[in-house]
């Protein structure tokens, strides 16, 4: 950004993020002059950091600013959107696909004209439409690589509206897809809400969150293979995605909705601000996932006790960096045997409150977690200061106050699914402001309905 | 199934067009001495020490050089990331920056 007013700039990169700067820099267009810090920054001792930065960082932080103008980013020629690029059998295409860093590992289903046609059948929007030049490489997201992506992955044509939302909730700005690739190496995760759960069948039941079900897994893959390929967010050799050591991808999530409504709470689409009925995608990143919550009782408190104490337990570590930026969600899947003794109670917003006011850390303990982490200067005083946090986390001095891990009581997001023979609930940790709940509304092309029999009837 | 009665695939480029505008360098500024650098930072990895040494040595060899501390900006990133950029331009304006060092990727 600097640079294009026409100052000349310098940054100061990680030795260990060298390829991601250079990802970025295709991204923007921006040439970038570095200044290079060996090594991690947060495990070297004064001395040492003092001697890599006089020895190495700051001449190279010089020579940017005052020596040769960094090099202008030249990108090579590439194919033209939806050109056949390569023809062979079924293995040739899995090795070229693979040798050009265009897979996850795994086989991918071939992007044919003829299958990605089928589902741009699924769609009234024109393939060459652009919803963004999306980060981190700048590459636009169109419906055609929607598309293409989708058949890689493995989903149904039928599938195209739903892929379509989750690629609309990820260029909101708001959603930070730039911010895949960080070192927590969070997740997205995809909610469906709405009758088209039933449609497309998606497993809200019993092993919701395994691979296995078409709808839930294909969808899933989708949304790793295009953050892979579109937006540029590679593991080695490749390069863009830095997560230390990173998560596979979540198979799509999707609610019990028949339970939600038979229990008297709204669903999940309707606590997104969706009427019923509709047919909605959430992007909601993870970072950090609760070991199985069990809980017994015919009373609400118990329930939702456990799930602050395994909550709690689980999530409050990371709270710091909700802390550092005003935001962080826990989404709560809870099963629905267990949510049924609840509502016969409590609200969903006195599940929030109850949440709230019970997981508890001291000041001392989260800023002794952001100091581990990444910001040796982590001060609750300054965040309340600058109108990040609610004055209550500066209400005093004692470093063994306390403080609630949970923000806002409205961050708490709950969803009803699982296995209803069970007494398990499980949840799932946003990456504060990166992937923040993100709900899209799915548009269905004018004929669905008889494309959506036509292509039963072929499958 | 032998090779030769194996169909074949014709596939379609899985990526997409670059939307990007290419833009050309700055021009550097070979001589320090009576410039303005501004500093950039986004509040982690140890910039509060790394940024004062980085001073101290463009300082040893251009004396008459000018900082403009990282506080003056606010952070780049995190909470208020998009509002805290759409200021940075004006600030430089005003301090009349004639180079800057941002921080910290690591």
């Amino acid at each position: 950004m600097v640079e294009k007013m026409g100052l000349p700039t310098a940054s100061i990169i990680g030795s260990g993020f060298l390829k991601q700067a250079e990802v970025i820099v295709k991204g923007q267009g921006v040439p970038l002059a570095i200044g290079v810090y060996p090594g991690a920054p947060m495990v070297d001792s004064e001395a040492e950091l003092r001697r890599k930065v006089e020895e190495e960082l700051a001449p190279g932080l010089l020579r940017g600013l005052t020596g040769e103008a960094p090099r202008e980013v030249n990108a090579a020629t590439e194919p033209a959107p939806g050109q056949v690029v390569f023809s062979g059998t079924f293995d040739d295409v899995q090795e070229h696909f693979h040798q050009k860093l265009w897979t996850d590992g795994l086989p991918i289903v071939p992007p044919t004209r003829e299958r990605v046609d089928a589902f741009l059948r699924f769609t009234d929007r024109r393939p060459e439409e652009v919803l963004r030049a999306i980060p981190q490489e700048g590459r636009e997201a169109s419906i055609l690589s929607i598309a293409i992506t989708g058949v890689m992955a493995g989903c149904r044509p039928e599938y195209m509206p739903v892929l379509i939302a989750i690629l609309e909730a990820m260029c909101d700005p708001k959603y930070r897809v730039e911010d895949s690739g960080s070192t927590p190496g969070w997740e997205p995760v995809v909610i469906v809400s709405g009758p088209i759960v039933k449609q497309l069948d998606f497993n809200f039941g019993q092993g919701m969150m395994r691979v296995g079900r078409q709808a839930n897994t294909s969808i899933g893959r989708f949304v790793r293979l295009y953050l892979r390929n579109i937006c540029g967010f590679r593991i080695p050799p490749g390069a863009g995605d830095k997560g230390s050591i990173g998560q596979s991808f979540l198979v799509a999530m999707a609610e019990d909705e028949d339970s939600a409504r038979e229990i008297g709470w709204p669903t999940y689409g309707e606590d997104r601000g969706f009427k019923a009925g509709e047919n909605v995608v959430t992007l909601h990143s993870v970072v950090a996932i609760t070991s199985p919550m069990y809980s017994g009782g015919d009373n609400a408190e118990v329930h939702v006790r456990q799930w602050a104490d395994v909550i709690g337990g689980s999530f409050t570590y990371w709270a710091h960096t909700g802390f550092k930026t005003g935001l962080w969600s826990p989404l709560i899947v809870a099963g629905p045997s267990i949510a049924k003794v609840i509502a016969g109670e409590w609200s969903k917003d006195r599940v929030r409150q109850h949440l709230y006011d019970n997981i508890k850390v001291t000041a001392e303990r989260t800023t002794h977690h952001a100091r581990m982490t990444s910001t040796p200067t982590f001060s609750l005083e300054r965040l309340v200061r600058d109108g990040i946090l609610p004055p209550e986390y500066a209400a005093s001095g004692d470093p063994g106050r306390l403080l609630n891990v949970i923000i806002k009581p409205e961050m708490v997001e709950i969803l009803v699914a699982g296995d209803p023979g069970r007494n398990q609930s499980r949840a799932y940790m946003s990456n504060h402001v990166q992937g923040p709940p993100t709900s899209r509304k799915i548009s269905l092309p004018a004929n669905w309905e008889s494309l959506l029999k036509n292509q039963t009837r072929k499958n | 199934m032998s090779e030769q009665n194996e169909p074949r695939y014709q596939v379609l480029w899985p990526l997409s067009r670059r939307a990007v505008r290419e833009t050309k360098a700055a021009a550097r500024l070979p001589d320090l001495n009576g410039k303005v650098v501004a500093e950039l930072w986004d509040v982690i990895f140890r910039g509060e020490t790394i940024y004062p040494l980085v001073r101290e040595y463009i300082k040893a060899r251009f004396p008459e050089v000018r900082f403009v501390g990282y506080e003056e900006f606010g952070n780049f990133h995190g909470a208020r990331e998009h509002e805290v950029s759409a200021t940075i331009p004006d600030k430089l304006k005003a301090h009349k920056a004639d180079a800057v060092i941002v921080g910290i990727g690591a």
